[in-house]
C-alpha cells in the first residue's frame, strides 16, 4: 500500500469519524429538546385545588357539632355532660383544619402544660382534632385503651395517644407535637372560641 | 389457511424459534406465571369495571343522601348482576399477583438466578414489582369510601413531609392536597393508564430477556444431561397446554376467593367521614406501616432552613427505600463471577442465603409490628424482635449452611 493509499485512507476515516460525531450531536440535542419540551409543559401543570388559606376561628364564634344527629347545631353546655366529647367546628368556618375535638372532664384534672386559661371553669377543653402526625381525626376515648386507663385522645392511624390533662401531649405514638389548643370558654349556656388554636395544626410540609 | 398464512407471516420459522422454547419443569417455575395471569384478570376485570366507574370526587345526592360520585359508582357496580364478584375479582387478584411476585423473587433468589449473566432482569423485575404495589396503592383510592381516602391521604403525608421538595412534589402527583377536586381523576389516570403501560412494558422486557437467556435448570438436570443440553418441555404443545392449565386454575381460585371472602366492602366502611376508621395498609405495604410505628417520634434530622428530616420519612421512605434498593442491587453484590446456569444450592452462598432469609424475617417482624397495638404487644418489644429476630436468624441460617458445604 503506497503512502498515499494510506493517507487517503486515514483521511477518509477521520471524516467518518466527524460524520459520526455530528449525527450524535444532533441525536443528542434532539433529545435533550424533546425532554425540555415535555418537562416544560408539565411543570405548568395546574392543581385543582384552589386552595385558600384557612379562615381563622376568632373570639366569639359558636362551636357546632360536626357529626352525628346533632351535626351543624349549636353546642350548649347541657349536650355534653361529664365524660363526653364530640367533633366540633366553629359555626360559618367549617373546613377541615379547623376540626375540633371538644370534650369534658373533671376540671381538677388539668394541669400544667394545659393551657389554663384555655379550658372552662366546669372542665371543656378543645383541641385541634388533626393529628400532627398524618393528619388522621384523633378520638375521644373516654375510657381504658391499652395500658391508658384514664381519658385520652387517641389517633386510630398509627395509634398515638395525647393527655387531656397535659396540654394534649403525646403519650406514645409517633406523633411529632402535641394537637394544638384552642381556647374556648362559655357564654349564655354555650360554648365559643376565645380564639385560634395555639400552634400549626396537622403534619407540616416539608419536614418543617 | 395455515399454509396461507405461513407464506406471508413465515410461521414455521416463529414455530421453530419461540414455540419450541424449552422450558424447564418444577412447581415453582409457576409464580412467575401466576402473576403474569393475574396481571391478565386484572386486565380483564379493570375493563369491565371501567364501564361503570365515575373517577370523580364530587357530591351528588342520591336518595337524600350527599354521596362522591366515585363511591356512588361502586355501589352501582354492586348492584349489577356479576359487578359484586368482578370487583372482588379483580381486588384479589390484585393480592394474588404482589403474593405470586413476591414467591417468584423468593425462587430466584434463593436458586442463584438472580445472579450474573441475570443482573438485568433481577433489576427489571424489581420494578417490575414497585409498579405492582403503586398500581395496589392508585387502585385502592378510587373507591373514595373512608378507609381509603385515609390511607390515600397518609400516602400524600409521607410524600409531603419530603424536606424542601415534598409540598410541591406531593401537590403535583395528587393534584393538590389530598382530597382535592382533581386528586381522584388523576390517580385514575395513574391507575388506569399510566401504571398499566409501564407495567405491560416491564413485563415484556422481562420475558423477552427471559427467552434470550433462558431459564436457570434445576440440579438435577446437569447430572442427567452432564450439563451439555437443556432439559426441559418444548411450549408447543406441552407448556402451553400446562399454562392454560395454570390460567384457568388461578381464575378459578380468584373467582372462589371472591365469593367466600369478600374484600373491601365500601357499603360496610361507608363514604369519607370526618371520624377517621382503623386503617390498615394492604398486607404488602404493612412492613412499611410498621417501620413507621417502631420510629421514635424524636428522630427529627435537621437541615439547614430550619426544615428537619422527620420520622415519617425516615419511616415512610428512606428506610423502606434502603431495604428495596438494596434488594435490587443484590446481584451486583454477589463476589462470585460464573454465569448461573443450574440451581445453586443453597450452601454455594451462604452468606446471601442467610441475608435473604433475614430480610424474609424481618419483614415479617415488622408486618406483626403493624398489629401491634391490637396485639397488645408493646413497641419495645416490637423494637428488640425486629432487630434481634433477623440478627438470629441470619446467623443461625450461615451456620447451617456453612455446615452444609463442609
Ligand atoms: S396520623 Fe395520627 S398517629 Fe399517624
Amino acid at each position: 500500500m503506497s503512502e498515499k493509499d494510506k493517507k487517503s485512507i486515514e483521511e477518509e476515516s477521520k471524516s467518518c469519524i466527524t460524520r459520526r460525531s455530528i449525527i450524535k450531536g444532533l441525536i443528542g440535542t434532539a433529545g435533550v429538546g424533546v425532554f425540555a419540551g415535555l418537562t416544560l409543559p408539565f411543570g405548568t401543570i395546574k392543581n385543582t385545588s384552589g386552595k385558600k388559606k384557612r379562615q381563622k376561628i376568632a373570639k366569639g364564634d359558636k362551636l357546632v357539632f360536626a357529626v352525628g344527629d346533632k351535626a351543624n347545631q349549636i353546642i350548649k353546655v347541657d349536650d355534653l355532660p361529664l365524660h363526653k366529647g364530640t367533633l366540633a367546628y366553629p359555626k360559618g368556618k367549617e373546613e377541615h383544619h379547623n376540626l375540633i375535638l371538644l370534650f369534658h372532664s373533671p376540671v381538677n384534672n388539668f394541669q400544667e402544660p394545659t393551657k389554663m386559661d384555655f379550658i372552662t371553669k366546669n372542665g371543656f377543653a378543645a383541641y385541634s382534632a388533626i393529628c400532627t402526625h398524618m393528619g388522621c381525626t384523633v378520638e375521644w376515648y373516654p375510657h381504658k385503651q391499652f395500658s391508658f386507663d384514664f381519658p385520652h385522645l387517641f389517633c386510630p392511624c398509627h395509634q398515638s395517644v395525647f393527655d387531656i390533662f397535659h396540654g394534649a401531649k403525646v403519650l406514645a405514638g409517633p406523633a411529632p407535637r402535641p394537637l394544638p389548643q384552642l381556647p374556648i370558654m362559655i357564654s349564655d349556656n354555650i360554648i365559643v372560641a376565645a380564639g385560634d388554636f395555639n400552634g400549626p395544626i396537622g403534619p407540616q410540609p416539608g419536614g418543617k | 389457511m395455515y399454509k396461507w398464512l405461513n407464506e406471508r407471516l413465515d410461521l414455521e420459522r416463529f414455530k421453530e424459534k419461540y414455540l419450541s422454547k424449552v422450558f424447564p419443569v418444577h412447581p415453582t417455575y409457576f409464580f412467575g406465571e401466576i402473576a403474569l395471569f393475574s396481571f391478565v384478570i386484572l386486565v380483564l376485570t379493570g375493563v369491565y369495571l371501567l364501564f361503570s366507574y365515575t373517577p370523580s370526587s364530587q357530591l351528588i345526592t342520591v336518595n337524600g343522601k350527599k354521596l362522591p360520585m366515585a363511591y356512588h359508582s361502586i355501589l352501582v357496580i354492586n348492584s349489577q348482576p356479576f359487578g359484586l364478584i368482578v370487583r372482588y375479582v379483580h381486588h384479589w387478584a390484585a393480592h394474588l399477583m404482589i403474593a405470586a411476585l413476591m414467591l417468584h423473587m423468593a425462587r430466584v433468589f434463593f436458586s442463584g438466578a438472580f445472579k450474573k449473566p441475570r443482573e438485568i432482569n433481577w433489576v427489571i423485575g424489581m420494578v417490575l414489582f414497585t409498579l405492582a404495589i403503586l398500581a395496589g396503592f392508585t387502585g385502592y383510592s378510587l373507591p373514595f369510601d373512608a378507609l381509603s381516602t385515609v390511607a390515600t391521604g397518609i400516602g400524600f403525608e409521607i410524600a409531603n413531609s419530603i424536606p424542601y421538595i415534598g409540598n410541591a412534589i406531593a401537590k403535583f402527583v395528587f393534584a393538590g392536597t389530598f382530597p382535592s377536586p382533581g386528586s381522584i381523576p388523576r390517580l385514575y389516570m395513574y391507575h388506569i393508564f399510566l401504571v398499566p403501560l409501564l407495567l405491560l412494558a416491564t413485563i415484556g422486557i422481562h420475558m423477552v430477556i427471559m427467552v434470550k437467556q433462558k431459564h436457570t435448570q434445576p440440579k438435577e438436570n446437569k447430572e442427567i444431561t452432564k450439563g451439555t443440553k437443556i432439559l426441559g418441555i418444548p411450549m408447543y404443545p406441552q407448556q402451553i397446554s400446562l399454562m392454560i392449565f395454570v390460567f384457568l386454575f388461578t381464575t378459578s381460585v380468584l373467582f372462589f376467593l371472591a365469593s367466600v371472602l369478600p374484600v373491601h366492602n365500601v357499603e360496610f366502611f361507608g363514604p369519607p367521614t370526618l371520624q377517621t376508621p382503623m386503617v390498615k395498609p394492604d398486607w404488602y405495604l404493612l412492613w412499611i406501616f410498621g417501620i413507621i410505628k417502631l420510629i421514635p417520634g424524636s428522630w427529627n434530622i435537621p437541615l439547614p432552613g430550619g426544615v428537619v428530616i422527620n420520622p415519617e420519612v425516615i419511616g415512610g421512605l428512606i428506610i423502606p427505600s434502603i431495604i428495596m434498593g438494596f434488594v435490587t442491587v443484590a446481584p451486583f453484590l454477589s463476589k462470585s463471577k460464573e454465569a448461573v446456569h443450574y440451581w445453586e444450592p443453597l450452601e454455594h452462598k451462604p452468606v446471601a442465603s442467610s441475608i435473604g432469609m433475614a430480610i424474609i424475617v424481618m419483614l415479617v417482624a415488622l408486618s406483626i409490628t403493624g398489629y401491634q397495638a391490637e396485639l397488645n404487644i408493646p413497641l419495645w418489644v416490637c423494637r428488640i424482635f425486629v432487630l434481634t429476630l433477623p440478627t438470629v436468624t441470619f446467623l443461625i441460617a450461615l451456620s447451617l449452611t456453612k455446615k452444609g458445604k463442609a
